[in-house]
């Protein structure tokens, strides 16, 4: 479970970024990149949070993952809080983005491994989890080889195996599809769909329409910061007043 | 296992199988050590061998007022004498170098030596031409026939000798051999393991900095359970290891020129040998040790700020440059460890190295070297562990 109350985070402006920013933000101190959000992600489901570039999503996983710290409100999950407990935390998540996040020169076995060390597995519980991920998702022909030497695809199950070694409760994907081929993105459509079936937390960012409709329970709209929407599919889908859902996202953000 | 110790194991692996990781940190220090000392030195052999073999030309302008001196030319060794050069192109040929020089010696000569007066001789060089050898020689056969000539002057007057040297100077040296090697050399030893600790650290550095921000995985590392001081420390120890190995190879290094080279008189060898003894580079490696974790520090927080790999590189190549300030500093002569400059880091590394090789440290300054470079790789280590805390610096975008 993921609970997120209220939260927003301002970042520092620089000179710079100021006055890259245009006129708007010539005297201003901070942006905000987060404006007093709220949802919650129950298990057993897939919660998207949807918006175009720049909405504030990468902020809001990052909190959620402890990386970044809320300027205010809180976020619990799996009951532990973020900033009193973050390696609780820490302990109980998958976080993946649509880079495969891996080291060139380690061998898928070793970067799984290493994730599993400082996760704190054992090593019994390591190489049986290791050897249902390896069979599940076919790594065992490339295991030893060298990640730089291995394809976009392979990269990608690796890329899997490492974020969910640990049987995290709670999966958070930051536009895991973002730049992957239409089989590599179906495999991570595949992974999050079983994480849904297995009951973990799952908290999901895109801005591919398509994909919120093959696998979102709940959606948050967020555009400049803040929420738009935030509740069941179909109960946004039932309020629409455009026939496609991309039409309507777009009227939405852009009216905002 | 602690978080600590899986993220040092993880990134020693890491950079060892980088190859620009093992070309700085081994293979650079270990050749480019011996090829500098022994390479230098050949050189310099070889343009000494060179300038003593080079036939000189030389116009020798009064042959009849100097017939002696003029036979003394002409025994001399690989010297061809022009005579009747005209006297007004001397100048020019010289400067084309058509000739290497001339020897004039004026029709009032005879008449003065004669008369046991002092006689004149012009000659003419060109002091920058490329081996300048060419006055040294003309000259020293010079001063050979005016010893003759005083010699003669000395006999037929019946007068002794040492009339003309009064005084006789003995040097007496009391600085052992070990102490003058040292204060030589021993201020290019430490320029060498500073650099070379330096240039270890460089590449890891930017590697598990500003690398992992490229690839992304800094991510994957934030959301592990490891805490950032965990994440830093882990990986400093494998920056700094980098940078101490790298001295160490470069001290391994000198001792393998050193036996390079050929003509060192034995007993000198066995000194320079003694110097650089296990004790000695011990002592140096603890010197080492702060310095090379002060390095890692600094670079592994330019790293981390750095958005990519390329500006990482950008940063951190220029300040090799502002390191060597104070190690070109220690090359001066007349600067000396004493209690204020034991204090300023790096100069003092290369200070205490200079009188630990010549064995003249004083412990009480050595203690504050010590002092000195561990706190300063203290507060570093600190400033990288803050820095690696703040938002802004790993998201920076």
């Amino acid at each position: 479970m993921i609970t997120v109350t209220h939260v927003s985070k301002e970042f520092k402006l620089t000179k710079k970024s100021r006055n890259e920013m245009g006129e708007a933000y010539r005297n201003a101190k901070t942006i905000t990149a987060v404006d007093d959000v709220s949802f919650e992600c129950p298990p057993g489901r897939v919660f998207g949070l949807l918006g175009p570039n720049g909405a504030g999503k990468t902020t809001t996983l990052r909190m959620v993952a402890t990386m970044l710290k809320p300027t205010s409100g809180n976020i619990t999950v799996a009951g532990y809080d973020t900033q009193i407990d973050p390696q609780k935390v820490r302990e109980r998540i998958g976080f993946m983005t649509g880079q495969t996040a891996l080291y060139d020169r380690l061998t898928p076995n070793e970067m799984v491994r290493y994730i599993a060390d400082l996760q704190g597995m054992n090593v019994k519980e390591f190489k049986s989890r290791r050897d249902q991920l390896f069979d599940v998702l076919d790594m065992h022909d490339f295991a030893n080889r060298r990640i730089a030497r291995l394809s976009t695809g392979m990269k990608q199950k690796t890329s899997i195996a490492r974020t969910i070694i640990h049987n995290p409760e709670v999966i958070i994907f930051d536009e895991p599809t973002v730049g992957l081929d239409v089989m590599t993105s179906r495999r991570i459509i595949e992974l999050i769909r079983t994480c849904r079936e297995e009951g973990k937390t799952i908290l999901f960012s895109t801005h591919r329409m398509e994909e919120v409709k093959l696998l979102c329970d709940d959606i948050a709209i967020i555009h400049q910061g803040r929420l738009f929407f935030c509740g069941k599919l179909e109960d946004f889908e039932s309020q629409m007043t455009f026939d496609s859902f991309e039409d309507e996202f777009i009227h939405m953000t852009t009216e905002a | 296992m602690n978080q600590f110790i899986i993220i040092f194991k993880k990134e020693l692996k890491d950079i060892l199988r980088d190859r620009r990781t093992i070309i700085m940190m081994i293979i650079v220090p270990m050749v480019i050590t011996p090829m500098l000392i022994v390479g230098i030195l050949k050189i310099q052999r070889m343009q000494l061998e060179k300038a003593k073999a080079k036939e000189i030309r030389v116009a020798f302008l009064g042959k009849e007022n100097a017939p002696k001196l003029y036979q003394i030319f002409e025994k001399g060794e690989k010297i061809v004498l022009i005579d009747n050069f005209p006297e007004d192109s001397i100048t020019a040929s010289i400067a084309s170098e058509e000739i290497d020089g001339a020897v004039i010696v004026h029709s009032d000569f005879p008449a003065n030596i004669e008369s046991d007066r002092q006689g004149k001789i012009e000659v003419y060089f060109k002091s920058s031409e490329a081996y300048g050898s060419a006055i040294k020689r003309m000259t020293d056969l010079i001063e050979s026939y005016d010893e003759q000539i005083v010699e003669e002057r000395i006999d037929r007057l019946s007068l002794d000798k040492d009339l003309f040297d009064a005084v006789a100077i003995i040097e007496m040296d009391v600085s052992s051999v070990q102490e003058r090697i040292g204060k030589i050399a021993g201020g290019y030893l430490p320029y060498m393991f500073i650099l070379f600790s330096f240039m270890g650290t460089m590449y890891p550095g930017i590697d598990l900095g500003a690398g992992e921000k490229e690839r992304g995985t800094l991510e994957t590392l934030l959301s592990s359970p490891a805490n950032r001081l965990q994440i830093v420390l882990g990986k400093l120890g494998v920056v700094s290891l980098s940078g101490i190995i790298s001295a160490l190879i470069a001290i391994l290094g000198i001792y393998v020129a050193i036996q390079m080279i050929e003509d060192i008189p034995a007993d000198m060898l066995e000194v320079i040998l003694d110097m650089l003894g296990f004790r000695i580079i011990i002592t140096i490696l603890t010197l080492v040790i702060p310095i090379a974790i002060f390095f890692a520090a600094l670079v592994l927080s330019i790293s981390i700020y750095a958005k990519s790999f390329k500006e990482a590189q950008s940063i951190i190549t220029p300040m090799n440059m502002i390191i060597f300030i104070p190690v070109m500093i220690g090359l001066l002569p007349g600067i000396e460890l004493n209690a204020k400059t034991a204090l300023v880091p790096i100069l003092n590394v290369s200070l205490a190295s200079k009188d630990l090789l010549a064995g003249t440290i004083n412990p009480f300054h050595l203690v504050e070297v010590y002092l000195s470079l561990f706190l300063l790789a203290g507060i570093a280590v600190w400033g990288c562990v803050k820095w690696f805390n703040r938002e802004e610096t790993l998201f920076r975008t």
